[in-house]
This record gives structure tokens, sequence and C-alpha cells, in this order.
């Protein structure tokens, strides 16, 4: 029990430090004499805002991103890979091989159901 | 070296082979997919008979003993009578969408298997979670229905959690012994100090969201009521004995040391779940809420299992993993059938079904009776079983309990059979007619039932067989 002592030490110093820091930041920041709500409101291109930011997307964008994702961690994959391959010899090759097919059956799936098309309904 | 993996590679490979004919299958033709993995399925039983499966990989992290055998197979009977009972429901409502269902079934099957072989808590979160979310994306299969979408976004929010649960779980184990895996050779005596204890304590609540235990199973009702029928046919049956069997490994081999605190949690928790499951299955007028709630009060009477804390509890748990299997998914596919015919899940919708459907009715009745444990069929023998284990343990109390509960559930369980068999209803008198696969799966489930009811013996055989090589750190091959 007593060796935990130390981790709520830990504990509290964490704390002390995040909450201090946001207290020592308030005390002795400048403060903007001019201060404007117009100068901080976010813009979009220089126009004013119209809407929400909360608005719906297609979600073709989201199938865009999954399909990227697959593609991104392929390639995570790879890189490690083939810097070693010659001293793993032919199991790690066969083992990719199986990785990329599987990879490979989740593209032709997007693809043959037809979500790598961008104009659609 | 990958021999105690044929099951789950012999999975994967036939799910690639579905997985491309579904991609290349005429929109119309695509009913043969659930042909093809009901015959996968019965080809990876098959499979499963043979000897040489048994063994350990992945340096000891990776194990096939006859436990994680055994519930491998009864994983492919529950996924076998769903894909069985999926049929013609697809074929009606899901039209161009089948593939996707039977290979979903089929990830949460193989995640099943991976999960239950596991002697590694990080193997076991990897295959915990190839289970949990097809399930999550089957609840909520039904897009035009709000209540389905609904359902899935309760069991994906518990889910997640309990996922989050488990992986802060699994990071204070490894703070507690330095380790994650398990072997049985070396006890984990790092596990008697109070890290030890949190991080079981986190664990269980972890599982508990899996196996809809007492203060997690509010998701169950709604979930239920929402998903597919033969889906939750499956949902109610097969990942339950997967946490249960997760935790039962777990627990017995790498808490062993926490032993006389994990009993503890475990009698309240079975408790507990007991008497909350069969209280509130007693307002119910929807079937599927109704079995949803007497699920949750079954779970309960399995937790004594683990809380008995012998191999007895044990090999009985496995007894009643099979009599829960064959009667809790047989009464979910009689309510398919009659949503089928009538439109409606509630209970009015099953007056005077007898005259209706004397084969279908006469199914339900033997499912009632084998949930509330009747003699003579399979239910009865796995309550008294569970309640021998938990008594021979010392509870008496909770066993006294239990079989009061008993005596509750019959109400309910007996109202669903007065409605079929004596109320006087209003006119509707139209033969019911079952779709093929139905009356097959409904017909196993009820010869299953029935005929085990009569011969226990070779139940308890298979699961003292399933206990005997439990715990060893190398299964042996006999």
């Amino acid at each position: 029990m007593v060796s935990y002592i130390n981790l709520l030490l830990f504990f509290c110093i964490v704390l002390l430090f995040a909450v201090g820091t946001l207290i020592l930041a308030k005390l002795i920041r400048y403060q903007d004499p001019n201060f404007d709500p117009i100068k901080i409101q976010p813009y979009e291109c220089g126009e004013d805002p119209v809407g929400d930011a909360w608005i719906r997307f297609s979600i073709s964008f989201y199938l865009i991103a999954l399909i990227f994702v697959l593609f991104d961690v392929e390639v995570a994959f790879l890189f490690p890979w083939i810097l070693s391959l010659s001293k793993l010899g032919l199991l790690a090759f066969i083992e990719m091989l199986i990785f990329l097919s599987i990879l490979f059956l989740g593209w032709l799936y997007a693809f043959k159901k037809g979500d790598l098309r961008w104009e659609r309904q | 070296m990958f021999k105690p993996l044929t099951l789950e590679i012999a999975l994967t490979v036939g799910m690639f082979g579905i997985f491309l004919l579904d991609l290349f299958l005429d929109r119309h033709k695509k009913r043969v997919l659930g042909i093809f993995t009901l015959l996968l399925l019965i080809v990876i039983l098959g499979i499963s008979i043979s000897k040489s499966v048994y063994g350990t990989a992945f340096s000891g992290t990776f194990v096939s003993d006859s436990f994680a055998v055994t519930l491998k197979q009864l994983f492919l009977i529950a996924t076998g009578l769903a894909v069985l009972g999926s049929i013609s429901h697809t074929e009606k409502l899901l039209i161009g969408r089948e593939g996707e269902y039977y290979l979903l079934l089929l990830f949460s099957l193989l995640g099943m298997m991976i999960t239950v072989s596991a002697r590694e808590l990080l193997l076991l979160f990897v295959g915990f979670e190839l289970m949990s979310i097809p399930l999550y994306v089957l609840s909520g299969f039904d897009k035009g229905n709000p209540r389905s979408v609904e359902g899935a976004l309760k069991i994906f929010l518990f889910g997640t959690v309990s996922s989050a649960l488990l992986l802060l779980g699994i990071g204070i184990f490894f703070a507690a012994t330095g380790t994650t895996a398990w072997h049985t050779t070396r006890a984990l005596d790092e596990l008697n100090d109070p890290l030890g204890t949190l991080a079981l304590i986190i664990l269980l609540a972890g599982f508990g969201f899996k196996i809809a235990a007492f203060p997690f199973q509010f998701w169950v009702p709604d979930t239920y009521e929402g998903a597919p029928t033969p889906f939750v046919a499956f949902l109610s049956v097969a990942p339950k004995v997967a946490g249960f069997g997760i935790l039962f490994r777990f627990f017995f081999e790498a808490l062993e040391p926490l032993a006389s605190t994990w009993t503890l949690y475990a009698i309240w928790l079975a408790a507990l779940t007991m008497i909350v499951g069969n209280l509130l299955a007693l307002p119910q007028r929807n079937i599927k809420r109704l079995l949803a709630y007497s699920g949750i009060a079954h779970i309960g009477y399995m937790l004594l299992g683990l809380a008995s804390g012998s191999k007895f509890g044990l090999e009985m748990s496995v007894f009643y993993f099979v009599a829960y299997l064959f009667s809790n998914m047989g009464a979910f596919l009689v309510a398919e059938a009659v949503h089928r015919a009538t439109g409606s899940d509630d209970l009015d919708s099953y007056t005077r079904l007898y005259r209706r459907a004397p084969f279908l009715s006469l199914a339900m009745l033997v499912f009632l009776l084998s949930l509330g444990g009747i003699p003579f069929v399979i239910g009865f023998w796995a309550k008294l079983y569970i309640f021998l284990a938990a008594a021979e343990a010392g509870y008496i109390f909770i066993v006294l309990l239990g079989a009061l509960l008993t005596v509750v559930a019959l109400f309910y369980y007996l109202n669903v059979a007065r409605k079929m068999y004596i109320d006087e209803g209003s006119g509707e008198n139209s033969f019911i007619s079952l779709p093929f696969d139905l009356s097959i799966s409904i017909g196993i489930c009820t010869l299953a039932v029935v005929l085990l009811g009569l011969y226990p013996k070779g139940i308890v055989w298979i699961a003292i067989k399933a206990i005997s090589a439990f715990g060893q750190s190398n299964p042996i091959i006999h």
C-alpha cells in the first residue's frame, strides 16, 4: 500500500501543475484594452460567417476517408517490412502477400459497390 | 505451428470465398449465400471434431484446449441455427444485403473463436472487439425502423464504454504484474495487492457489460426489440457464451490468487442479476422484451457457476450453455415465425396460437418449459445442476433465492403458454404456414431440448470432458 503514496503524490503534482498553469496565465497575461468581440469572431475567408459549422456532409467524404485509411495502414506496414525482408525470409513474404490480398479485397468491395464513383445519387 | 489455428484459418478462408461470391453474384441469386454459409459452418464443425486441432500457438498465448474447442462448437451451432433461421428473413427484408448480413455474423463468430482461445489480454481484446463490432452493425440492420437504430446506438455506446473499461483494466493488470500474458505454470502472486483488486473490479465490469449482468443490462431489451429477430436469437446466446468463456478462462487461470475476492463479487452479481431479470420480465407485454429480461435472469444463473469457483461449477455452466442455447434460440425463432405471420411482437398475437399453428405453439411450449426449468426438458437439468454446484460451494441461501425466482419466472413463461392454449381470443383463425428454413431450425431446437432432456448424460459427459484439461498450460491431446 505504501508504494502507492508515490502515485498519489504524483497525481497531486500533475493536478496542481495543470490547474496552476491556467490560473497563473489568467493572472499575468496581457489584457487588451481595446477588446472587441467582433475581432475574435471566426470568419470564412474574410466573409461574415454564414450558418453553423455543424452541417451535413456528403457520406462520400467518409467513404473516401475510410478507403484512404485502408491504404495508409497498408503503407505503414509495408515500409518496415521491405527494410527487413532480407532477414525475415520467405514466411514474411507470404504473410505480407496474405495481408495485401485481404486489403485488396477491401478495395474491391468499395469498387464493386460503386463507392469510388463521385457523382452518384 | 498453425495446427491449433485450423478452425480460425478455415473460417477465414471460407469467409473470403463467400465475400467474393457476394461481390460477383447477381442481385437476385444471393439466396445461395445463406446456404453456402451454412455449409461452411457444418464443414468447420466437422473439422473441430478432429483431435489434431488441440495445442498451443504463439508461445502459449493462443491455446486450443478442450474447453475452447467445446465452446467453439457451441458458437458454430448457434451461428448455424441463426443462419438457417435467417434465410427467408434476409430474402424478404434485406434484398441485396444478404452478403453483408452473413459475413458480419461470420466475422463475429471469428472474434468469438479467437477470444475464447486467448491467454493474453491484448489478443483477448482484439478478439473481443472483432466479436462486438459486427454486433453493433447488425443491431441496426433494419435501417428503416427507428427502434432498430435506437437499439443499435444503445448497444454501440454500451459496448464502446465496456471496451474502454477493459483496456483500462488491462493497463492496470499490466501495471500490477508486468505482463499481459498468463500461463498456469506461474501463478501471478503480484496480484495480491490493491492494484490487482482494482484491475479485477474494472475487468469484471468490462466483461459484465458484454454478458449483460445486473448493473450493465440496460441496453438489452431495447436492442433486442429493434434488431432483426433471427439475429437476436444469435445475439442473445453466442456473445454471452463467449463472454462467459473469457470470464472463466481469465478468472480461473490468471486471477487464481484472488479467487476468494472474485467469488464474492460474482455471487452478488449473480443474485442481483437473477432478481432484476426475473422481476422486470413480469410486466412485459412484448415477447422480445420478455425474452430479453428472461435472458438476463439466465445470465444470473450462469454466474452461479463462476461464483462456485470449482471445476464442478464450470462443468455445470457448460451444461447450462447448451440448454440455454437451444431453448433461447428456439424461443426467438418462434417469435420470428409469429412476427412473420401476424406482423407484431405483442403477446396478444399469441392468443389461440395452437389453433393456427399447432406445431409452432407446441415448440414454443417446450422452449418456455425449458427456460422455466420444468422437469424432463433440458432446462430443468441445467438449473438443477447449477444449483447443485452452488450448494456444494456453500451458497445455500442463494440457491433458495434462485429456486424462489424460478417460481416467479414460471409465471411469465406460462402466461405466454396460457395465451397460446387457453385464452379465448378474437376472430383470426387462419392457418399459419411456416417458411421451410424456420421450420427446420425450430425443429432442430425442439428435438434438442426434448431429447437432451431425456438423456442429459451425454451433455454432462461433454461438459466434463471440456473442463478436464482446463487450466493446464499445455492441453493433453487425447
